[in-house]
């Protein structure tokens, strides 16, 4: 940080365009604030150059110099951790007090209305809507994957009440795309739960495997006897979306998509100066999913855990700090904070 | 009005040689103490925040700008002697290419003339062992400043000890694109044949001539192909009869190497991997990105640095504008990732425990 006189003659020069100052003048505005020359750069307490003392008194009481720099460093260094453990630690606690009253505030009580009253006011929503969940407790992995499947089944729902028309969920290691048909009829007996009979029809798919229809899981359920859903009405129902991504839909899909395209030029059948963006992502849009608008976290900060790169450009990212565990209350703050947000795109 | 005044005697005591003196050991002791701890390789700021901050303060935008190159280099000093290996700085997006004329060249003025100085001042970098490299379309770049900018990087390639990454004209999408096309190119030159003492064809023809009473033995590969997920899916009728062809042409590769020499062998496609990709990205050779942080509150990653952020990547959303950015909005940053490093360390340590045992 230079000295504010410094700092004026530094702007004056600038201002004329660096006609000021000579390059010498200007090296010697520097010189206090570099470190030293390289022969000893490697050591730590080369940061402590910013005085204006001689190399040689320097050199004479390195090592004891050295030394008690150290240790006093490391005395900041733990001081200053010490410190912040026991300001997350508060943060943490008072966060997750903020977040139950939210819970308890904005409930929505398994009742769309309620939903579609807080969504109202928004002056946009989202057209698509992606979350990143995590399966937790990978040992055992029954108690984990069932949790998931909730997590799942709330989202959507929260989602069709909203009237967000496509949903996409990512997991990293994939595992529902195993359980496609068990999540489906989950969600599809959530949707019962939120809407009565006459819930919005979902399908449910992932990137290279057809999706599920509602309609056809039907039928499927009628042979159970579990379920009569199967009522024509006059109100045209409201459908929603879902596909299933993974950590292979993301930097795998476009390594993929590498390997086509170098064995279509092998044969050469493209010239790899067709390679666009544009084309890449035609490709990576039909073959994983459209760039979603907005994207909320449930982990306690931000990381994107092998979320696929190319679609996350211009997505709006939201998370609430340290939070814990998937709520509403995350999900209708996402909203807001997405129909406040503008899109200036460089401009 | 008792709020100018009192900013104007807070800035006049910020001024005053003892403060300043003070401040400037505070600055060096934090610096110096976070670098007991663990430490970033890599780090990426958006230098987001330049134009606001200007409108903000009733200012000209490129003067914004200027204000922001100052940040700039004071986040460099802090990193840099800090220990971070490599900083990347978006400093221009193929976006900005659709702001007003007059702001365009005002940036690209504003690159030429620090990129000068700093060859000027060669030996600036020198002590830092700092290593400039400008990432992106360089050849959208207006042609004097071009030459400015291959200067700069020519004079200091010698260094190794840091890297600047300085992202010119860039997106993320064009890196990513160009990663796969030089991939594409790569895979479909044949490398130059070795000059071995054994002949091909007359391998082939004992092979042959051993397995004359034998059944084609080329059928069962036609049988297990092994597509990529993605080409099945994506246009099925093209890919299926491509599919064909590759095993085609590679059989045909195998069988023929005799009597048709020209036949060109490829590498084979299917041994592209994420690293392969990540080596032909404009930041191949950089350690993975440890920290990645945004100013002005903008909670997007708008197009840089997305094939990087990916894996474990802490992303910092700041609420403060560019030119505001200091040591004292990057020192939470810093010691809240030192502290999750020490949380995950103190993860993974009881999970290693219950497997050994």
């Amino acid at each position: 940080m230079p000295f504010a006189s410094e700092l004026e003659a530094y702007r004056r020069d600038e201002r004329l365009g660096h006609k000021l100052m000579t390059p010498e003048e200007r090296l010697r505005l520097i010189r206090p604030y570099l470190p030293s020359p390289p022969s000893r750069s490697r050591s730590r307490s080369r940061t402590e150059k910013g005085t204006s003392k001689t190399q040689n008194e320097q050199k004479a009481r390195l090592g004891v110099r050295r030394f008690l720099r150290r240790q006093y460093h490391v005395l900041v260094f733990t001081l200053i951790h010490v410190f912040f453990s026991l300001y997350i630690r508060i943060r943490q606690a008072y966060h997750a007090v903020a977040n139950r009253i939210h819970l308890v505030y904005y409930h929505h009580h398994r009742t769309p209305e309620l939903i579609r009253r807080d969504v109202k006011g928004l002056r946009r929503l989202p057209k698509h809507l992606s979350v990143i969940l995590t399966l937790e407790d990978q040992r055992r992995s029954g108690a984990g994957l069932e949790k998931l499947i909730n997590e799942v089944t709330n989202v959507a729902a929260w989602c069709a009440s909203a009237g967000i028309p496509q949903l996409s969920i990512y997991e990293k290691t994939g595992i529902l795309k195993g359980y496609l048909k068990d999540t489906h009829q989950a969600i599809s007996q959530e949707m019962h739960a939120y809407f009565g009979p006459n819930h919005p029809t979902v399908s449910l798919g992932a990137p290279h495997i057809p999706p599920l229809e509602s309609d056809a899981l039907f039928d499927g359920r009628d042979h159970h006897g579990s379920g009569s859903s199967s009522d024509e009405d006059e109100e045209p129902r409201k459908h929603i979306s879902i596909v299933l991504i993974s950590a292979e839909d993301g930097r795998d899909s476009m390594v993929d998509l590498t390997k086509t395209l170098a064995e279509m030029s092998q044969r050469k059948k493209l010239n790899p100066a067709d390679i666009t963006p544009e084309l890449v992502d035609a490709e990576l849009t039909e073959s994983v999913m459209s760039e979603p608008d907005l994207l909320i976290l449930f982990s306690p900060h931000v990381e994107l855990a092998g979320y696929p790169p190319w679609q996350i450009r211009l997505t709006e990212i939201f998370h609430v700090r340290d939070n814990q565990g998937v709520g509403y209350q995350v999900f209708y703050k996402g909203l807001r904070n997405f129909a406040e947000a503008q899109m200036r795109k460089g401009r | 009005m008792s709020d100018l005044y009192l900013s104007r005697i807070r800035s006049w005591f910020m001024s005053s040689p003892p403060a300043e003196w003070a401040l400037n050991r505070l600055r060096s002791t934090l610096i110096g103490a976070l670098s007991q701890g663990p430490i970033p390789q890599h780090v990426a700021f958006e230098m987001d925040g330049n134009r606001r901050y200007a409108r903000s303060h009733k200012i000209e935008t490129i003067e914004g700008h200027h204000l922001g190159f100052e940040a700039l280099a004071r986040v460099l000093e802090v990193c840099y002697k800090c220990g971070v290996k490599v900083v990347t700085v978006y400093a221009f997006s193929l976006e900005n290419f659709h702001r007003p004329k007059y702001e365009v060249d005002g940036l690209m003025q504003l690159a030429k003339l620090k990129l000068e100085q700093l060859i000027q001042h060669g030996e600036l970098l020198d002590r830092y062992g700092a290593r400039v490299k400008v990432l992106g379309r360089l050849d959208l770049i207006p042609p004097d400043v071009l030459e400015v900018v291959e200067r700069a990087a020519a004079t200091t390639k010698n260094n190794t000890d840091c890297v600047l990454n300085i992202c010119f004209p860039y997106t993320s999408r064009e890196e990513m694109t160009t990663a796969i096309r030089t991939t594409v190119r790569e895979y479909s030159t044949t490398p130059r044949p070795h000059s071995t003492p054994f002949s091909q064809s007359r391998i082939t023809q004992k092979i042959l001539s051993k397995q004359a009473g034998k059944p084609d033995p080329l059928e069962p590969i036609r049988e297990s192909p092994s597509p990529t997920p993605s080409s099945t899916q994506s246009d099925d009728q093209d890919d299926a009869v491509s599919t064909a062809t590759t095993l085609h042409s590679d059989s045909t590769a195998v069988k023929s190497g005799g009597d048709e020499e020209t036949v060109a062998i490829y590498p084979n496609a299917e041994t592209i991997t994420p690293e392969t990709i990540d080596s032909h990205m404009y930041t191949a050779g950089c350690p993975p990105l440890d920290i990645f942080v945004r100013t002005s509150g903008v909670e997007r990653l708008s197009d840089f640095m997305l094939w990087q952020c990916h894996q474990n990547t802490d992303i910092f959303f700041l609420k403060c504008f560019w030119p505001e950015f200091d040591l004292w909005s990057f020192l939470p940053v810093l010691v809240e990732w030192q502290w999750r490093q020490k949380q995950k360390a103190r993860d993974e340590r009881p999970r290693r425990r219950v497997k050994e045992a």
